[in-house]
């Protein structure tokens, strides 16, 4: 198994406990919805795609759009007002209540 | 990111049908058990979750990997009562975490409504008090979210967001009083090394109230099941609030802040809120009228040495053992049914590590041919309990329902 850690214990002055977090491996789900890139865009800045990957799949769109608006307010995301639609469109449809029954 | 989304997108469609009708029923069994190794399928609709060691952690539940947020595979409980530091489960807020520090230059500030603001090195902290310990639960607010019905939004957590450890540190209370607490002091705000990656977030900051600050057993942490605090536990130092859920836990903790009127942070002012009520609960789909933040844990109780699906022998006497707690009361009895509730027997109790511990129960049956519904249910001291069927509430906190473990016996 690989070992991420890296503990640098001295016996003298000089100690720092430091670790290196291993590699992301979720991705948000390709798709040709204009809200794809939009979400690798304002999404992937702050979190990785478990977020949204790991909700009921029966979330309605309306979760989706009071998150993106929440990620902006109050929680700080810096995205334009006008990428939300999109972005909701794609969650919905991807992760969410919209997505085609296979 | 790389190529096993396919396969794991391609599980989670394949095994959909099948979940949804398997939930409450027997063939949930297999799915419980299902682990290859690498991942892991929960009991509930899009349960698939990879297994990651993260540092100074083994294998463990990936709920997100950044923030990393990691839950105790369910077997870890059957070990033992504490739970070990490298399976204690992991929770943020924000994804800007520390992940070097220098306990030489680490400071926590203590100020406010104080009558001597301090900065103290860890070493100078270590210093200011006869070290205590105390052995408690620590249980994020959703933990076994992703088990309510209807489903609600947030954390898809499975029951592993809880462990318990034997926390060495000082309390707080010696800190306070080193720095004085003016009169007027109404709460003390807590804030650690987290912080929001981007823009203007709310950083994650929460308050207790000035008794419950000065109570004596909430505790700045060093040490868990006496060795330094894991980074992802919060190194070097952690608010430790007995009883409590781990929002008030404050992580790599920086600053301690004494204040005269209540503090109004988006963490305690509107995140991690409750109906204002016994249960905590309302009715499915509906929002509380009036809320207070969080407290306390309510009454729980698992089977830890039997997972859903095990494979028992008839006739034969099997010893069922588990874990009980409550928010700080103590657990006073723990009964036992092999029969889905219809009767029900006293469970032992096992050795009592404090009113905030896990505390360990077992208690026997012979299991005739089939399949035998166990479930527990434990009081504590002043006489709470846990529901038969569960309660409700939209952000999936506080879920205590009488648990079922399903075995067969052949």
């Amino acid at each position: 198994m690989k070992i991420f850690a890296i503990l640098l214990l001295c016996a003298g002055a000089a100690s720092a406990t430091e670790i290196k977090l291993p590699d992301e491996t979720a991705a948000y789900k390709q798709s040709t919805l204009p809200g794809y890139q939009l979400v690798l865009a304002n999404c992937l800045l702050c979190h990785s795609a478990q977020y949204a990957q790991m909700q009921p799949p029966a979330s309605p769109r309306s979760y989706w759009e009071a998150t993106v608006k929440k990620m902006k307010k109050p929680f700080g995301a810096q995205f334009s007002d006008d990428d939300i639609p999109a972005m909701v469109d794609y969650l919905a449809k991807v992760y969410g209540a919209e997505k085609p029954k296979p | 990111m790389n190529s096993s989304i396919p396969r794991r997108e391609f599980l989670k469609q394949a095994g959909m049908a099948g979940v949804a009708t398997a939930l409450g029923s027997p063939a949930l069994a297999t799915l419980a058990a299902a682990a290859d190794g690498r991942s892991v399928t929960l009991p509930f609709e899009n349960g698939e979750r990879e297994l990651v060691a993260f540092p100074q952690k083994r294998p463990m539940i990936v709920l997100t990997s950044r923030p990393p947020q990691l839950e105790t595979p369910f077997s870890v409980f059957g070990e033992g009562v504490l739970t070990p530091n490298d399976a204690f489960f992991v929770r943020y807020h924000w994804s800007a975490i520390p992940t070097a520090i220098d306990p030489q230059s680490y400071r926590l500030k203590i100020g406010g409504h104080v009558t001597a603001p301090l900065e103290l090195s860890l070493a100078e902290l270590k210093q200011l008090a006869d070290p205590v310990e105390i052995v408690a639960v620590n249980q994020c607010s959703g933990n076994s979210r992703a088990h309510f019905a209807p489903r609600a939004n947030g954390g898809q957590l499975s029951n592993g967001a809880m462990g318990n450890a034997r926390w060495t540190g000082v309390p707080l209370k010696k800190v306070l009083e080193r720095v004085g607490v003016k009169a007027g002091a109404v709460q003390v705000a807590f804030n650690g090394l987290d912080t929001p990656p981007a823009g203007d977030g709310p950083d994650f900051v929460k308050s207790l109230n000035i008794d419950h600050a000065l109570d004596g057993e909430v505790m700045l942490a060093w040490q868990m099941n006496g060795e330094d605090l894991p980074m992802l536990n919060g190194y070097p130092l952690r608010l430790v609030v007995p009883g409590y859920y781990g929002t008030y836990w404050i992580k790599h903790l920086s600053d301690i802040t004494v204040l005269d009127k209540p503090f109004d942070g988006f963490w305690v002012a509107t995140a991690y809120r409750i109906a204002d009520n016994a249960c905590a609960c309302v009715a499915p789909g509906t929002t509380p009228a009036k809320t207070v933040p969080i407290g306390r844990f309510n009454v729980r109780s698992f089977i830890t040495s039997h997972q859903d699906g095990a494979r028992l022998k008839a006739g034969k006497p099997v010893l069922v053992k588990g874990i009980a707690f409550d928010g700080g009361y103590g657990i006073s009895e723990v009964a036992f049914s092999a029969d889905g509730g219809k009767s029900w027997q006293a469970a032992t109790l096992g050795k009592d590590l404090g009113k905030y511990s896990f505390r360990e129960w077992s208690a026997s049956f012979k299991p005739g041919k089939g399949e035998h519904a166990l479930m527990v249910r434990a009081v504590n001291r002043i006489g709470q309990s846990q529901p038969a069927t569960p309660l409700w509430n939209a952000a999936g906190y506080m879920r205590n329902v009488v648990e079922t473990t399903r075995v067969i016996a052949a």
